[in-house]
């Protein structure tokens, strides 16, 4: 398969500026899911605050921890962990999904993989809502370091971007692969620093959290959540992440993106 | 200026899945060369288009003629630069508007309104466009107040004058049109027709896939034969229509005529 790298990067590059578009998508899906519901989006964040609640409360009394430390951290991170995994989740079937449309016109796929990192952005946004009730709970401070939740988001966005893209394209021909992601982030989600501390595992097994990728993506958002800096090995595996994975993406995308409209 | 170039494409649908279940090489009487490659033959595909060239030019009103599974819809869509040819080359310049089913992103869960804002934009229409197109768009389909409810309300027939209202608002360059495109009820598909007409007109090139020969006649200039994904005969329309005829007799009394040898009997043309 000869390779077009200039046709995979003019794809991304005419599919992410095309904001109005992917704009557009990702918000009437939004809206689409909730059609006919009175309280619309807010079920899903009434779900989670009662999983929050109810769960933060219950593990803050069997792992001895104050609840007023460790609802804040299972919080940020259950908000952090809901994006990055549905991200992922929802690349598997981001191209399978758009069979018909595919098929029937030439357009930039990247604004599919947009539109889904998008939706995504738009539920974090409005479960932050929760998070403000925590907040005010728990006494946790806004400081300038909340503001780095804004870069988080931003390298979430741009990773979410690849990882669609990729399993996007090698879930359309290698149905299995679904079903193998599936699998692992429902591991992930025990294994990954969400429901305890890294502190808690203890140095002997600190080498497993900090190799763990999820881990640190998760990091750069809920950190700043709860008004601290992330560490900086968090940001360097992101960056690393950031150039290996687009990397690898634009190696596949740019041979076999002309096949897509064949795998589906 | 216009124009497309195909230069020797072939195209194989790979079939993945039945590698298993799917023995022997089998050649369909109308459908694509099934081929399987491979060590153990576990490459399984359908050859749909085989070395075919084609060039059509700024004014060309090109008509596709040929039975199911010629080939048809998927060089409409190698010409719409949907698919990507395995092998050969083309080349298009200019915009290329495809038609085929109904609007491309149509949401049952949306209102007309809404689709024809999302459809729009799909087709390559700005915001603007849009804008300056809904008028046309409310008053063709004739759906009034239903344009504010979600299409999933729609009867089928409205369903498709939605989708075909929105699909022919626009300014085509290159229009590739699949005659399939369905119209609604007979007033209706009268209507429908002069709409076409005029999308047409607006057209600087017209590639029309279709099994009726009047059709063909009616709109295009020039014309090819399709059989298993090659082009049989190519030259003016009616005699192409009239190889198109020769090759219904003779595939009616002999169907398992190969393309090959209907190629050799018509070769006189």
């Amino acid at each position: 398969m000869t390779p077009s790298y200039s046709a995979a990067i003019d794809d991304v590059v005419s599919g992410c500026t095309n904001w109005r578009m992917w704009g557009r998508l990702g918000w009437q899906e939004t809206k689409r899911r909730y059609r006919r519901t009175i309280i619309g989006p807010f079920w899903t964040t009434l779900s989670l605050s009662i999983f929050i609640f109810t769960l933060g409360i219950l593990w803050a009394q069997l792992w001895k921890q104050d609840p007023k430390t460790y609802l804040p951290f299972l919080t940020a991170g259950m908000l952090a962990w809901g994006m990055v995994s549905t991200i992922i989740t929802e690349g598997c079937s981001v191209f399978v999904a758009a069979e018909g449309l595919i098929k029937s016109l030439k357009f930039s796929y990247t604004l599919l993989t947009c539109a889904v990192v998008w939706r995504n952005l738009i539920v974090f946004f409005h479960h932050l809502v929760i998070y403000v009730g925590v907040m005010l709970y728990a006494d946790v401070e806004v400081t300038a370091n909340t503001l780095l939740v804004l870069p988080g988001l931003f390298f979430v966005a741009v990773n979410g971007l690849w990882v669609t893209t990729l399993l996007g394209i090698m879930c359309s021909r290698f149905r299995d692969i679904q079903q193998i992601v599936g699998s692992v982030l429902q591991i992930s989600m025990f294994v990954t620093p969400i429901f305890w501390t890294p502190k808690q595992l203890g140095n002997r097994f600190i080498l497993y959290v900090d190799l763990n990728p999820l881990y640190h993506y998760v990091d750069i958002v809920r950190s700043p959540l709860m008004g601290k800096a992330p560490a900086l090995l968090s940001w360097e595996m992101v960056a690393a992440g950031t150039v290996v994975g687009w990397a690898v993406t634009l190696f596949c995308y740019s041979r076999f993106r002309r096949r897509l409209p064949y795998w589906i | 200026m216009a124009s497309l170039a195909l230069d020797n494409v072939t195209v194989d649908f790979p079939i993945y899945g039945v590698q298993k279940t799917f023995r022997g090489a089998i050649r369909s009487a109308t459908g694509g060369l099934i081929r399987r490659e491979g060590a153990d033959h576990q490459h399984v595909s359908v050859r749909a288009l085989d070395n075919l060239s084609l060039s059509i030019k700024h004014g060309d009103r090109l008509g596709i003629i040929g039975h199911n599974g010629a080939g048809k819809s998927t060089l409409l869509r190698l010409c719409a630069g949907v698919y990507e040819p395995a092998n050969g080359r083309v080349l298009i310049e200019g915009k290329v508007s495809p038609l085929f089913n109904t609007a491309p992103g149509l949401d049952m869960d949306d209102t007309g309104y809404e689709n024809i804002i999302t459809c729009g934009l799909y087709l390559g229409m700005t915001r603007e466009e849009i804008a300056r197109k809904t008028p046309d768009i409310e008053a063709f389909s004739e759906l009034g107040e239903y344009l504010s409810l979600p299409t999933k309300t729609y009867s089928t027939g409205m369903l498709t004058r939605l989708g075909f209202a929105i699909a022919t608002a626009i300014d085509p360059e290159i229009l590739v049109l699949d005659e399939g495109l369905g119209a609604g009820d007979a007033r209706f598909a009268e209507k429908a027709k002069r709409r076409v007409d005029a999308l047409i007109e607006r057209a600087s090139v017209l590639i029309l896939a279709s099994h009726s020969d009047a059709l063909i006649k009616s709109l295009c200039t020039r014309a090819i034969l399709l059989q298993s994904g090659r082009i049989m005969v190519e030259g003016s329309v009616d005699e192409v229509n009239e190889a198109y005829r020769k090759l219904n007799q003779a595939t009616d009394t002999n169907p398992a005529l190969s393309a090959d040898q209907f190629l050799h009997s018509t070769s006189a043309y």
